[in-house]
């Protein structure tokens, strides 16, 4: 192949998307539908676990001590563990103190036990914390001096962790699923604007052109216009997260573009509306070609 | 430059549409293949430019044998061959120029190339004022006379011409013809399939016959006979 090939190649792409606009229209537009509905429940899944993490993150991380252990000391060394973090020292008599409160009208239950049946402890708040995060900051509390036991509330997260997982795959389904449905979609789109070219393709035939160079400008027709849909599509979403997410905001899901929509999510969106683009074309045109071996 | 030798051709539940075709032409020859309608002698074309292969038998062209020519270098073999039929085969959203390119275009040539060579093959076909039309603003004549030159273009060593001159009326004919000859007088091997007797009559050349398959006659004395 030349050095003139690939702009010759090229220019027949854009020629053909230029002598048949509606087909190539069509055809941008599937893409960009695949793209933007692929992109949205990318998104939307995305700021989903981030809001779930979030909450899981208001963790409240309770490092019971020793009667004996110093709590001063205890809670110095916490402090220096969650840096950042609201950490509180609970003395024995203040944790029976609350537990009564806790128990309302029936905290006479308690009257007559010893003030140092609760063990005292340091009770570390960590707001807005990530699940891997908590469990982190939970191993390093265990370093805490007289510490005898950590709960961070695991039931609960590991719980929730579990769910996000589902979630998770859940959603890798949905994505092949959709991507598959996308792929055969804008295939059959496709199809209609080689279907449109058949006379084109038995003459380059007829006058001697390998596959190759039949497929080529329809390859490129396919990623060009796949590139077209998926730039489309990214712009559409750049374009809801600004509509949307002051909204979220007010309503106290506060969101950030990047967490929902971060560059490589863009970056994914466009370069799968080429790979779409391009995937379909050449399925459209290999059946094509197929179809009139020799 | 064509060999074909018992060649057999039969398509799925219909009779055969070649039987036991044995034929040569020589490199330089202008032959004419003739026979009524579903004779053979669309298909012996079709087998000849690679299109379809035989049943069996065995076809030879430029020496190599069709069926063992892969896939991938059929269109290397094709680009020696020019093809013109009745229908005319133009693609209607292009102009002559772009028509008659493709086939350089397809060579990788240059387009300063190309375009010298479209311009030459288009001046000798008369058509050098029409390069910018499109090929439903022309006459059947000179559609006809596009795709004889698109055939020629890249200087075929062999010409195949199905039914040419089938659309078209008695001087068109004549003008097309012309051009077929003319190749032929450069050294362009031309096979021409036609049912039009008074071609045979007027151009003095070798007549093959076809009937339900079969070559009936091979030569001039076809003409003395009465054949066509």
């Amino acid at each position: 192949m030349s050095a003139r090939r690939p702009f010759y190649f090229v220019g027949r792409a854009v020629e053909a998307m230029a002598r048949r606009p509606s087909v190539a229209f069509v055809s941008i537009l599937t893409i960009f539908v695949a793209a933007f509905v692929i992109g949205l429940f990318a998104a939307v899944l995305r700021g989903g676990e981030r809001l779930l993490g979030a909450w899981a993150g208001e963790v409240h991380i309770s490092v019971y001590l020793d009667p004996a252990a110093d709590l001063d000391a205890a809670r110095a060394a916490a402090q220096t563990a969650a840096p950042g973090r609201t950490v509180e020292a609970v003395s024995a008599p203040v944790a029976l103190q609350r537990f009564r409160a806790s128990l309302g009208a029936q905290g006479a239950l308690l009257d007559g036990l010893r003030p140092d049946l609760l063990p005292p402890s340091v009770e570390v708040r960590a707001p807005g914390i990530a699940l891997a995060e908590a469990r982190s900051l939970a191993a390093r509390l265990q370093g805490v001096p007289g510490a005898r036991e950590v709960d961070y509330g695991n039931a609960w997260l590991e719980r929730l962790e579990r769910l996000l997982e589902r979630l998770r795959w859940a959603g890798i389904g949905l994505f092949v699923a959709l991507a598959l449905g996308a792929a055969v979609l804008v295939a059959n789109t496709l199809r209609l604007g080689v279907f449109a070219r058949r006379d084109e393709i038995d003459i380059m035939r007829l006058v001697g052109a390998t596959d190759l160079f039949v497929e080529t400008p329809f390859l490129l027709e396919g990623l060009l216009q796949g590139l077209a849909g998926g730039v489309l599509a990214a712009g559409a979403l750049v374009g809801i997260c600004a509509l949307a997410l002051p909204g979220l905001a007010t309503a106290g899901l506060p969101l950030a573009r990047s967490e929902v929509l971060p560059p490589a999510l863009i970056g994914a969106v466009v370069g799968g509306g080429a790979a779409l683009g391009l995937l379909a074309s050449a399925l459209a045109v290999g059946r094509e070609l197929g179809r009139r071996a020799r | 430059m064509i060999q074909l030798f018992h060649v057999h051709k039969q398509y799925p539940g219909e009779a055969p549409a070649l039987l036991d075709v044995s034929l040569g032409i020589e490199k330089g020859e202008f032959v004419f293949l003739t026979g009524p309608s579903g004779a053979g002698k669309s298909t012996l074309m079709r087998l000849v430019f690679c299109a379809e292969v035989a049943t069996s038998g065995q076809l030879l062209v430029f020496g190599r044998n069709v069926a063992k020519v892969k896939p991938s270098q059929v269109p290397y073999l094709r680009r020696s061959i020019g093809v013109v039929f009745q229908d005319f085969k133009l693609l209607p959203d292009r102009t002559v120029a772009e028509n008659v390119a493709f086939p350089l275009e397809v060579r990788g040539l240059a387009p300063r190339e190309v375009k010298r060579k479209v311009s030459a093959i288009l001046g000798s076909v008369g058509l050098d004022l029409k390069a910018g039309k499109f090929p439903l603003s022309l006459s059947g004549g000179e559609q006809q006379r596009v795709a004889v030159a698109r055939a020629l273009v890249g200087d075929p060593a062999l010409l195949l011409a199905d039914e040419p001159t089938g659309n078209l009326d008695p001087e068109r004919t004549l003008e097309v013809m012309d051009l077929l000859h003319a190749a032929n007088a450069r050294g362009t091997t031309v096979l021409v399939a036609t049912h039009d007797r008074t071609l045979l009559e007027r151009y003095k050349k070798r007549v093959v016959a076809l009937e339900r398959g079969r070559v009936m006659t091979d030569g001039a004395e076809i003409r003395r006979a009465g054949f066509a």
